[in-house]
């Protein structure tokens, strides 16, 4: 059931990031209309099938295994579907579809129901540092996704260029509201995801974890956001700046959460 | 046969338009007194700015045509020259082609403009006041309506502005997204900053700062706008507030200058910023377009956008020609369904189709009937049909061409229910 679940909610995110690129390509809005809604199916069908992993007397999501990744799919697609509710941005879907598609991708590489995480290391904690760090990076996604439409955006107008896609491109105000609100929401559920992580470790892993690489790379993401966020709380950085800076930061937190997964050894391979 | 007759922005100079216009103002009963007219069967009477057109039915006659020329003419005081050089008459097919192009806005002096449709909607809702239009006129307007809203929503030849007041409106939402709650400044208190500084309050800007060398003239025009007028000296504290600055002075030096923009940048804490100089020589440093989250448009700019934009309406326009000679074409063959032989031959089947149905239904008491009785009752029931059938197989025939007949033949194909 759960197999059939996930491949049609695969589908569908195919399907959706396939009318988002349209919309973006052919500069129509009705594509990316009809892709929000093929996204909600998919974030549906996501549901469903995150249910009853959860509900599996087995246990709860396996850390590295499909779930984890379709897990990541649907905050993305959540934290994205909400947001577009408020701000009615559907153009931004054409920069995080992608996005969902290549986590949905990861996702389908992996073996099922396999628990990347030793039994003993399983608990609430390791679940509550999971599902916010995983929401604070899709807000920083999503923070990002509007960084680098303002920068187009941006680029356009300074250029006097009237084209159609500034036309399907969000206001600047618009997309600097949702890296704002991203950055806002994104940094405290991070923060509190990786004390959740942090805890943990204190009490599982004893020593060596402080320098493990991951950690630091994360840790050092976590200081840009934050630092990010002061600049434009306490010092008033508003727009462009805001824009690159987050592109920026982003890149550093793939980098943390990729890179460094295949070039260190890290405490966090549980392979 | 359906005729046009008018005149327009392309025909006929201001000093006509003026003078028919006037003329037909005073005639507030024109559409009645055209019905009046020998010949015409029904009319409307379409007036704007550009253009002065009556869209009639007539009897075929060519004498009609000439009598709603002098009716036209008579009525705005034309000269026969001015009548012979300045107006257009366009019969049948080309007359509905032209009404679609008004009411898509194909004819206007901007072309994609949206107020011709509100206008034409309006002649017709006076002529339908009067009573002086019917059945094909009534179907032609709807055609024409259809017509106009295809075009508005299938193409993109309303959507860039065309005007530089509204070219700054536009890159202004690009900016700010809604600009409720936007303050603006303008400089200098020139006619295009007015111009510009309307348009920007009619979406909903919340407050208006005018700024000008005499204080006299900025406190009229803040009146105006229930703004507040401030002196050039306070130039910095203006543009701390403000979000849009219009400047439009007649100052042979720069007003705003990059440094003053760098300036107050930093007391703005960093907010979007856009600039809109529309005075030649420049007010404003062009410089102060490179400072970040500034973006500063001049006339050229502002031009270029609606050249570039008046260049793609004119590519948008030939799609909506293609889709004004579809609905030409719809319009025509609906016409020519009104054509009276196939309305005949619809009733005569209609008519047949019940005699047969009755026939059958009858089957129970005639199967006493041997077959001559039978005949001569089928006989019988077909004379009956056929002498009442034959005065309106008569009258539509008479009738029959391709306009003249729409009428009978429509009340023709209503009264039978030929179209169920």
């Amino acid at each position: 059931m759960e197999i059939i679940l996930f491949k049609l909610a695969f589908a569908f995110c195919l399907l959706s990031t396939a009318g988002y690129l349209l919309s973006l390509l052919t500069k129509k809005v009705v594509p990316a209309k009809i892709s929000t809604w093929i996204l909600v199916i998919a974030f549906g069908f996501l549901t469903i099938n995150l249910f009853l992993v959860m509900v599996n007397p087995a246990g709860y999501i396996k850390i590295g295994s499909r779930e984890f990744f379709s897990f990541c799919a649907w905050v993305v697609a959540g934290v994205y579907l909400a947001f577009q509710m408020k701000t009615k941005t559907r153009i931004l879907g054409s920069f995080i579809s992608p996005i969902i598609l290549l986590l949905m991708i990861a996702a389908a590489g992996r073996e099922s129901g396999r628990s990347l995480v030793p039994e003993d290391m399983l608990g609430w904690l390791t679940l509550v540092h999971l599902v916010l760090v995983v929401a604070g990076e899709a807000l920083f996604i999503l923070a990002s996704c509007a960084g680098a439409m303002f920068i187009i955006q941006n680029s356009l107008l300074k250029h006097k260029k009237s084209s159609h896609m500034s036309r399907l491109l969000p206001a600047l105000h618009d997309l600097d509201r949702i890296n704002h609100l991203g950055l806002l929401w994104g940094f405290p559920v991070l923060t509190l995801g990786l004390f959740a992580g942090i805890v943990f470790a204190g009490y599982t892993w004893e020593s060596g974890w402080p320098g493990d690489p991951k950690v630091i790379w994360t840790s050092a993401a976590w200081a840009a956001y934050g630092f990010l966020l002061h600049q434009r709380l306490a010092i008033g950085w508003k727009g462009i700046r805001m824009a690159v800076i987050s592109c920026a930061v982003f890149i550093l937190l793939l980098l943390s959460y990729s890179g460094v997964r295949f070039c260190f050894s890290t405490l966090h391979d549980f392979v | 046969m359906i005729a046009l007759i008018g005149l327009n922005h392309k025909t006929a100079p201001l000093a006509v338009r003026e003078k028919l216009f006037a003329g037909c103002q005073e005639e507030s009963d024109l559409p009645v007194r055209l019905t009046a007219v020998c010949g015409i069967r029904e009319a409307m009477f379409l007036s704007t700015c550009n253009r002065i057109e009556i869209l009639t039915r007539i009897d075929g006659q060519e004498e009609t045509l000439y009598k709603l020329r002098d009716f036209l003419a008579a009525s705005g005081g034309l000269t026969p020259e001015e009548a012979r050089d300045c107006l257009y008459l366009y019969c049948d097919e080309n007359a509905v082609r032209h009404l679609f192009r008004v009411a898509a806005s194909l004819d206007s002096l901007v072309m994609g403009e949206t107020q011709i449709l509100g206008q034409v909607k309006d002649a017709y809702r006076r002529a339908l006041e009067k009573n002086s239009t019917g059945a094909v006129l009534n179907r032609l307007l709807h055609r024409a309506f259809r017509t106009a809203k295809r075009v508005r929503s299938e193409t993109a030849i309303a959507v860039n502005p065309v005007s530089v007041s509204f070219a700054a409106v536009t890159l202004a939402k690009k900016i700010f997204g809604s600009l409720t709650g936007k303050e603006v400044l303008v400089i200098g208190a020139g006619e295009m900053a007015e111009l510009t500084g309307m348009h920007l309050v009619a979406n909903g800007i919340s407050g208006i700062i005018i700024a000008n060398r005499s204080q006299a003239q900025a406190s009229v025009l803040a009146e105006k706008f229930h703004g507040r007028a401030v002196s050039l000296e306070a130039l910095g504290e203006a543009l701390t507030e403000a979000d849009i600055v219009i400047s439009s002075t007649g100052a042979s030096s720069y007003i705003v200058s990059a440094d003053l923009i760098r300036q107050v940048h930093h007391q703005r804490k960093n907010r979007l910023l856009f600039l809109i100089d529309i005075a030649v020589p420049r007010d404003i440093d062009p410089q102060a377009g490179a400072v970040e989250n500034v973006y500063l448009y001049n006339i050229d700019n502002l031009q270029d956008i609606v050249d570039e934009n008046m260049n793609a309406r004119k590519k948008e326009a030939l799609k909506a020609e293609a889709i004004v000679e579809e609905e030409v074409k719809n319009y025509i063959n609906w016409v020519k369904e009104l054509d009276a032989v196939p309305t005949i031959v619809l009733l005569r089947n209609k008519v047949e189709e019940i005699v047969r149905l009755e026939l059958v239904k009858a089957g129970s008491w005639m199967k006493d009937m041997n077959e001559t009785e039978r005949q001569k009752v089928e006989i019988l029931i077909n004379s009956i049909v056929n002498k009442l059938l034959h005065n309106p197989v008569t009258v539509l025939k008479e009738e029959s061409s391709e306009f003249k007949s729409a009428d009978i033949v429509a009340l023709t194909r209503q009264l039978f229910r030929l179209d169920e």
